[in-house]
């Protein structure tokens, strides 16, 4: 199969879907000719025009309200946001408009539209531009959070986002999108709510997304070295989680390490954690929920700190080594 | 301020459609005043924001709508919804919480909306809908729709960000929605001359490259004519307008407001202006309507609140099982 | 406060102790000294008394439940007082536990401190572990954890279910049966055989073949259990042979007419054969010692002090009291003591010690038409005699008959711990000493 980056995938989604759909555009600061923070967006004015590739003042939240308003009234726009961070500032037109309309009308209309950001650090982009928020928003009923792991997953997920009639959250990993997967040509929709099973294992469960499940995967593959059998579940969709698939992998394994790269402290992992306590996984626990998360600070500037923020390959190792008694 | 002594009665709208304004207003009076009673006798819980004094903003700014043209409104919002065609009985209805409310008694006083007659919404969020306003224009413009947005806020709203971001984005892509600024004095109890250092609200568009007009809030004439003017410049795909309806609330801010901050002498002031009066003595000083007639329509709009109410009562509470309902689509 | 109630240690081999009956509902009044429940221990059935007076709050077991020593199995106090809802567990004075506390410190010097501070009341145990502890009833408490502070995993406790797929008691009535536990269907959690599982599994062909209207059940229990299971314990274990010896009890009989009156007179009890032949036995111990010996595994252990065991018949059931140095004592003391420990087990009155420690035993049918039988040995003994009646029989003396009183002894000795020729050798011996019976005043 054909092998291309994750933000060619994003873009490909992108595309195709507005080939085919007159009522999705995008709109964003600098989205145009400069192509995007990320450059994912790069040449697509020149395919879809300035009406569609709809470049922004530095405006984040009216561009959200705007998006939320012509969702309304029946287009499916996308916005894209530079960096995930500024969500704070489009944070009432996405958690007080968007998610709540359809809800405080009593089921009438919906709000159809796409929040794309790049999340993250990894970059030395520092405190303001290296965060990963989602835990603010998938506590917001009426949104759904997406987060892709794979150039493939981003594809397939971010049709199906597209498609959905809800406002979604789509992070994208500023660190993943240089990375290569295969990924078909055709379009294709990954269900959002399904998580994927990166490794099947059987000693310990690692549940992780975003940047954490290529370094989850090569934890998996260092204590395979040692006769350790880890098994990586990829949520993929924070909202809805696919607690099924996460329930059944530790109600096997008896083992679990949550882990992501937002602060660990009021982070989605302790939603993911309690959801297993409060499961029927309980009684099959066999060691403490591990959870792995940012340290409890902003991100720091120098390498090395930013780097010591962020749980790494040997903390995975560790904490996995760690519910097995063997640390 | 001083009254508008020689209106111009605005030559697309007929004799029928000015009578029934006069309604209109008079259902948009007795409903908050209703509602002010019924939340003084508890018999409505959370809160409300009544608009009473401000009928003639939102009857004269919705005048010229058609079905298809959209508004979106504010906290202080039952006025514009009756303006826009929303009928007493269903606003009641999701007064009282119940399932033939127009949320379902899921929204309440701040989030009545009804898509269906192009009523996009009131909102809980100060300067809030004014993207939405936007965003709705920009959908008109991207499908080439020939339908204008009407977007309704307060004094207090154009301190929000929101405001100046959404009104630029409008005036950039020249989009087709008036701006419709009620400007009642007060944001809560912030004075507008103490929270704002320009003379009108209205001047704020030239920071946006659109025209700024001021407009007799409470007089329904003037609203209609300031409001024809910008319609026509929005569908001619020349752009926004913000309008300022200079008018004043007779009530607080809401159920439990001192008004410490005015006096009574400025309350009687703007009493003395009341818009529903002087769209009476307009309307009979033109022929248009005899002083027997008019209190035959008062007394009808008085009656549709009362059925209106009636239906509110009778209908059905939600039930447990519909919490969980509509969260998604 | 409400006090605790033990599961009794009766005995010092005693481990635990399986609950027969409870005289008391929860919610009745109850005495000091008062019977609170009746126990079968390794050696016996016994009532045990309330130490507490107030009322029975609560009943932690039902019957037939085998219950480790130190256990609480429920609660005397006031009424109303409000006790735990569930047992709490045993206390640390176990060998288990010390056992753990070792492994513990080896693994995780600096865990003590924190294992203490959580009470003696919590345990460190997974969902898992108690998940599987729960369903297949183990006591977490005896589990050994092998995670950090001695947390139990999972593994830990099916580690200890895999080595006792049956309770310990249906193991050894298996054991001693001959019965292939695969063969039983267990009726526990998991399918954990049990007592009643074993014995349904033996008596099922039995059972089947008799028309249930013909016939009275009656149900092992109690005494009658515990006579049962010794029976069957000492049968299948020990490899019986019965040697038999005819007495010439003339000089005997004179012996006892002449000391009979002088003992009544001294101790109020008529001096009868059996203290007499206990008198013999254990003047014969010394030179004998394989006969006063007990088997301990793969260890003949030799007893220094010779107590005997006197089986006594009571209602439903045999109870063998210990005449404790009966080598050491004369025949007045042996008639005081063997008669009064003959009624006190008539009268069930028996203490746990006054059943415990016998090195050699004897049961004497002399009352009833029985000249020799071949008695069972009561384990760990190695030997016991059985004594016959006497009766007059034709004898050949230098040629000539004569008749003479006669009584058989049946001498049954373990042939792991004696062998036939100094079994024989000592009932020689005996038979010596009886015959000419001036030689007890020796």
């Amino acid at each position: 199969m054909r092998e291309i980056t994750y933000s060619e995938a994003v873009r490909e989604a992108l595309s195709q879907e507005m080939r085919k759909n007159d009522d999705v555009y995008i709109l964003g600061e600098d989205i145009g000719v400069y192509g995007g923070a990320f450059g994912v967006t790069r040449g697509m004015i020149e395919e879809f025009g300035p009406d569609r590739i709809r470049n922004t003042p530095i405006s984040e939240a009216g561009i959200a309200g705007a998006a939320v308003g012509s969702a309304l009234t029946g287009m499916r726009p996308i916005v894209e946001l530079q960096f995930s961070d500024f969500i704070t500032i489009a944070m009432d037109q996405m958690a007080n408009q968007a998610a709540k309309i359809r809800y405080m009308y009593g089921g009438k209309g919906h709000v159809p539209m796409v929040l794309r950001t790049p999340s993250g650090s990894g970059t030395g982009a520092a405190a303001q531009h290296s965060q990963s928020l989602e835990a603010w928003v998938a506590h917001i009923p009426g949104l759904k959070v997406v987060q892709p792991s794979t150039g493939y997953d981003a594809k397939g997920l971010l049709k199906a986002a597209i498609d959905d009639d809800n406002p979604v959250i789509f992070y994208e990993h500023k660190t993943l999108y240089g990375t290569k997967s295969d990924v078909p040509e055709e379009q294709y929709s990954i269900p959002l709510g399904q998580a994927a099973i990166k490794r099947e294992g059987t000693d310990v469960t690692i549940v992780a997304y975003a940047v954490m499940v290529p370094r989850a995967l090569e934890a998996a593959k260092e204590l395979e070295k040692e006769g350790i059998s880890v098994e990586v579940v990829d949520p993929r969709t924070l909202v809805p989680l696919d607690k099924e698939t996460i329930v059944k992998s530790v109600s096997k394994t008896g083992r679990v390490v949550v882990a992501h790269e937002a602060v660990k402290r009021g982070g989605y992992g302790g939603e993911i954690a309690s959801m297993i306590a409060e499961s029927d996984a309980f009684d099959f626990l066999d060691a403490p929920i591990k959870r792995l998360g940012g340290a409890e600070s902003p991100i720091p500037y120098n390498p090395e700190l930013e780097k010591a923020h962020v749980p790494q390959v040997p903390d995975l190792i560790q904490a996995v080594k760690e519910t097995l008694n063997k640390a | 301020m001083e009254l508008t002594k020689d209106v111009t009665l605005v030559p697309e709208v007929s004799q029928d459609k000015l009578i029934d304004l006069y309604r209109q207003m008079w259902v948009i009076r007795f409903f908050d005043e209703k509602v002010d009673e019924f939340f003084a006798k508890g018999m409505i819980h959370g809160t409300t924001h009544l608009a009473v004094g401000q009928e003639a903003s939102a009857a004269g700014a919705c005048a010229l709508l058609d079905n298809e043209d959209k508004i979106t409104s504010t906290h202080r919002g039952h006025g514009h919804c009756i303006a826009k065609g929303a009928t007493a009985d269903r606003m009641m209805a999701e007064l009282f919480g119940r399932t033939t409310g127009y949320c379902k008694g899921k929204g309440g006083s701040m989030h009545i909306a009804d898509l269906d007659i192009g009523n996009l919404g009131a909102n809980g969020i100060v300067a809030g809908g004014i993207p939405l306003a936007v965003g709705s224009a920009l959908t008109a413009k991207m499908k080439g729709l020939d339908y204008v947005t009407v977007c309704f806020f307060g004094d207090g709203a154009t301190n929000e960000g929101s405001f100046h971001e959404a009104v630029n984005l409008a005036s950039i892509w020249d989009l087709p929605v008036i701006f419709v600024c009620e400007n009642n004095l007060y944001g809560m109890s912030g004075n507008v001359n103490e929270m704002t250092n320009v003379k009108h609200i209205a001047d704020r568009a030239a920071a946006y490259g659109i025209p700024g007009v001021v407009a007799d809030g409470n007089d329904i004439v003037d609203m209609m004519n300031k409001s024809h003017d910008a319609i026509e410049r929005a569908r001619s795909g020349e752009g926004p307008t913000l309008i300022e309806a200079k008018t004043y609330r007779w009530k607080g801010h809401s159920k439990s407001d001192a008004k410490k901050y005015r006096t009574r002498e400025e309350e009687n002031e703007w009493k003395a202006k009341d818009p529903i009066k002087r769209y009476r003595e307009v309307l009979i000083e033109a022929g248009i309507l005899t002083e027997e007639k008019a209190e035959e329509i008062r007394k009808s709009a008085k009656k549709e609140i009362e059925d209106a109410v009636e239906f509110a009562e009778n209908s059905p509470m939600p039930t447990v099982d519909d919490l969980l309902t509509d969260v998604y689509a | 406060m409400a006090k605790e109630v033990f599961m009794p240690k009766l005995s010092s081999t005693m481990e635990e102790g399986t609950l027969l009956e409870w005289f008391k509902e929860e919610g009745d009044s109850v005495e000091v000294g008062e019977p609170l429940f009746e126990i079968m221990t390794d050696k016996i059935n016994i009532e045990v008394e309330s130490y507490e007076e107030g009322v029975l709050l609560k009943r932690y077991y039902d019957v037939d439940a085998e219950i480790p020593v130190n256990a609480v199995i429920g609660y005397v106090g006031e009424e109303g007082e409000n006790v735990p809802e569930n047992p709490p567990e045993a206390g640390a004075d176990n060998g288990e536990g010390a056992e753990e506390e070792t492994a513990r410190s080896e693994a995780d010097a600096s865990a003590d401190e924190v294992q203490d501070g959580t009470g003696d009341d919590k345990v460190r145990a997974t969902p898992a572990a108690r998940r599987i502890a729960r369903e297949a009833n183990v006591n977490l408490a005896s589990v050994q954890g092998s995670g950090p502070k001695g947390r139990r995993h999972e593994h830990d406790v099916k580690n200890v279910l895999d080595s006792t797929k049956a309770t310990p008691l249906a193991d050894k009535i298996a054991a001693d049966q001959g019965v292939d536990l695969s063969a039983v269907e267990g009726s526990g959690p998991h399918g954990k055989v049990r007592k009643d599982d074993v014995l349904q599994h033996t008596t099922h062909a039995a059972a089947q073949s008799v028309p249930a209207d013909d016939v009275e059940r009656i149900k092992l229990k109690g005494l009658r259990k515990a006579v049962a299971d010794k029976m069957v314990q000492s049968t299948t274990e020990i490899p019986h042979v019965t040697l038999t010896s005819e007495i010439d009890m003339t000089h005997v009989i004179d012996v006892r007419k002449t000391l009979l009156p002088i003992i009544e007179k001294q101790t109020g009890y008529r001096v009868s054969y059996t203290e007499i032949l206990m008198k013999a036995v254990s003047q014969l111990m010394d030179a004998h010692p394989r006969v006063n010996a007990s088997l301990d595994g793969n260890e003949i252990v030799l007893n220094k002090s010779v107590n005997i065991g006197l089986a006594v018949a009571v209602e439903d059931g045999l109870i063998v009291p210990s005449v404790k140095d009966a080598d050491k004592k004369g025949l007045a003391q042996l008639t005081k003591v063997s008669k009064t420990l003959g009624q006190k087990a008539r009268d069930n009155k028996l203490t746990p010690d006054e059943m415990a420690g016998s090195t050699f035993s004897i049961s004497n049918l002399g009352m009833y038409a029985i000249d020799g039988f071949t008695p069972i040995i009561n384990p760990p003994e190695t030997a016991i005699l059985g004594v016959g009646r006497i009766v007059e029989k034709p004898v050949v003396i230098d040629g000539e008959i004569e008749v003479r009183p006669i009584m058989t002894l049946s001498l049954s000795f373990d042939h792991r711990a004696i062998d036939g020729a100094p079994a024989a050798a000592f009932l020689t011996d005996l038979k010596e000493r009886l015959e000419n019976p001036y030689g007890l005043l020796i």
